[in-house]
């Protein structure tokens, strides 16, 4: 803890060092030096994570179940408030489209994360989600190309096809980066968590969300739909 | 036409049983009951659909469709499948696509919609217009929505422009069908942006009687797309003739508007003109505004409601006709 405080300390001394060097800059020409301890900041910022992931870090392994059988896609993911926000420009994923379908059905993304919506079908796609979650209409675009969406803020969106009324995907933004997806069995396995009480949330399609607790002392992580 | 829905449905059991590994074939269904007030005229047509990979970069598609009219002579909800009240096969094909450096190499064989202008399925039957455009209607000495190739199509390009080319036999499954004889299609199309062009061209036999209808058809045609923020523009321009002696214009633009905050309704308007030009009294001239709405009340059912004014000939179109139909699709 006194670790992370000190951390912590010296990211706030950064970033108002790279505030005043942003006042004097036009007398002192120091703008190399900003970007470089921008970069240390952003990188003392992730420390106190990086090194509890490296200490203690541990997979969560659970099952969902709805009436007591195994249900695939639903999305699991843990509350980890005391994780920096998501970098700005997070990684990129793919949401296809092929053979009049989206693949995969369901995706779970941090916030932040860029999702790359491919058209791989020789028909037209009119990719949009417009009821909650991150709205937008990407139009029309060809085989072989390709629409980005930045997923910047956590919610769930419908995302649908204007043209073949049968395409529907979902997209559940996160914001943590303790997240998983249960495969055909039911099972989903949280990578690289501390090993902690959480607060953990589930939703999967045609279920409503829900909550509870988990502690290490747990083994596994049973997530139940009546 | 038996011998050749069982032949293809042997090819795509074979290929598929060649692929285990592949994913699975989906399989689709859509129903669809409208009412026209033109005539009084009601339909129900239904359409089964399977596709997917039975290997890498193998696509097949499968299609038959059964519809039904109280009044053949009315053009309403043939927008994209025939109604003559038997099983028809529609498209049945496989297709490999090879994306070598990002461009595009595909080739299809079987049978398919012919590759002209605005031609899918889907650009057609699920936007909520009811009625194919003139320039795409069985009998208007155009291009029909229900004419299909049995041939072999290839695609080559890079995204943001390709060709297709297209060799083959009608294989027509509307009310009218060409005479058997070779196809030649050909199509380039070009996107920028939020814009997609294209032109087309085809040199096919006519569907007319021998007796009177010679040489052969030919047309060229050019389409635009161009979709911004939920609002879709498109049109078809085609200027050819049927057979020797005779020349047919006509087009059609669309609009269609689904903007945040109209939820599960898309708005549709339409103007089309089509001209065929021969010694009197068989010329024609047809005008057609269409305004609608298709409403996705749930997922896979959908309302669709037209209001369409007609004038000029044929003689069937005067007056206003408002058509409502509702669809019903399920996917295992």
């Amino acid at each position: 803890m006194r670790r992370e405080l000190r951390l912590r300390r010296v990211e706030r001394l950064l970033l108002v060092a790279v505030k005043l060097l942003d006042s004097i800059d036009s007398i002192f020409r120091m703008r190399r030096l900003r970007p470089m301890l921008a970069s240390l900041a952003i990188s003392l910022s992730l420390l106190p994570a990086a090194a509890a992931q490296r200490e203690s870090a541990m997979d969560l392994h659970g099952t969902a179940r709805v009436g007591g059988r195994p249900v695939q896609n639903a999305v699991i993911w843990l509350d980890a408030p005391s994780l920096p926000a998501a970098p700005r420009v997070g990684p990129r994923v793919v949401l296809d489209q092929r053979n009049l379908a989206f693949s995969p059905h369901v995706l779970a993304v941090r916030v932040g994360t860029t999702v790359d919506f491919p058209n791989n079908d020789r028909v037209f796609h009119n990719v949009f989600s417009f009821r909650e979650g991150k709205v937008f209409n990407l139009g029309l675009y060809p085989v072989g190309t390709s629409r980005p969406v930045l997923f910047d803020r956590p919610g769930l969106s419908r995302i649908f096809c204007n043209i073949h009324p049968n395409m529907a995907a979902y997209v559940m933004a996160v914001d943590t980066p303790y997240f998983a997806v249960s495969d055909q069995a039911g099972a989903f396995a949280i990578r690289g968590a501390a090993p902690r009480d959480y607060r953990y949330h589930a939703w999967r399609p045609g279920g409503m969300e829900i909550s509870g607790d988990w502690t290490p002392s747990a083994d596994r992580l049973a997530v139940d739909w009546p | 036409m038996t011998r050749y829905a069982a032949r293809a449905t042997l090819l795509l059991c074979a290929l598929h049983a060649g692929a285990a590994a592949a994913q699975p074939i989906t399989m689709e269904a859509s129903a669809t009951a409208g009412h026209s007030s033109e005539d009084a005229v009601s339909a129900a047509a239904t359409q089964l659909r399977a596709f997917g990979d039975v290997g890498p970069r193998i696509h097949v598609y499968a299609e038959a469709a059964w519809g039904t009219t109280t009044d053949d002579q009315v053009d309403a909800f043939g927008a994209a499948y025939p109604y003559q009240n038997r099983p028809q096969i529609v498209e049945t094909y496989a297709e490999r696509m090879f994306r070598p450096r990002g461009a595009i190499l595909g080739v299809k064989g079987g049978r398919y919609r012919t590759p002209f202008g605005i031609y899918a399925a889907s650009d057609q039957s699920y936007n909520g217009f009811l009625r194919p455009p003139l320039m795409r209607y069985d009998g208007y000495f155009s291009i029909s929505n229900n004419f299909l190739e049995q041939g072999a199509d290839l695609i080559a390009g890079v995204p943001r422009l390709t060709v297709e080319a297209t060799v083959g036999a009608p294989a027509d499954i509307g009310s009218v069908h060409r005479r058997s004889g070779l196809d030649t299609v050909a199509r380039a199309q070009a996107y920028a942006g939020p814009i997609v062009a294209g032109v087309s061209y085809i040199r096919t036999e006519p569907y007319q009687s021998p007796r009177f209808a010679h040489g052969r058809a030919e047309f060229g045609g050019l389409d635009l797309r161009v979709s911004y923020s939920g609002v879709e523009l498109r049109g078809e321009l085609i200027d050819g003739r049927p057979f020797a002696g005779t020349k047919t214009i006509g087009w059609y633009t669309d609009l269609m508007v689904h903007r945040v905050g109209m939820g599960p309704v898309t708005a549709l308007a339409r103007i089309e003109d089509l001209a065929y030009q021969t010694a009197p009294p068989f010329d024609m001239h047809g005008r057609r505004q269409t305004v609608g709405a298709r409403v996705r009340i749930i997922q896979p059912l959908a309302l669709q409601v037209n209001l369409i004014h007609q004038s000029g000939a044929p003689a069937a179109y005067g007056g206003q006709a408002l058509d409502v139909a509702l669809t019903y699709t399920v996917r295992r």
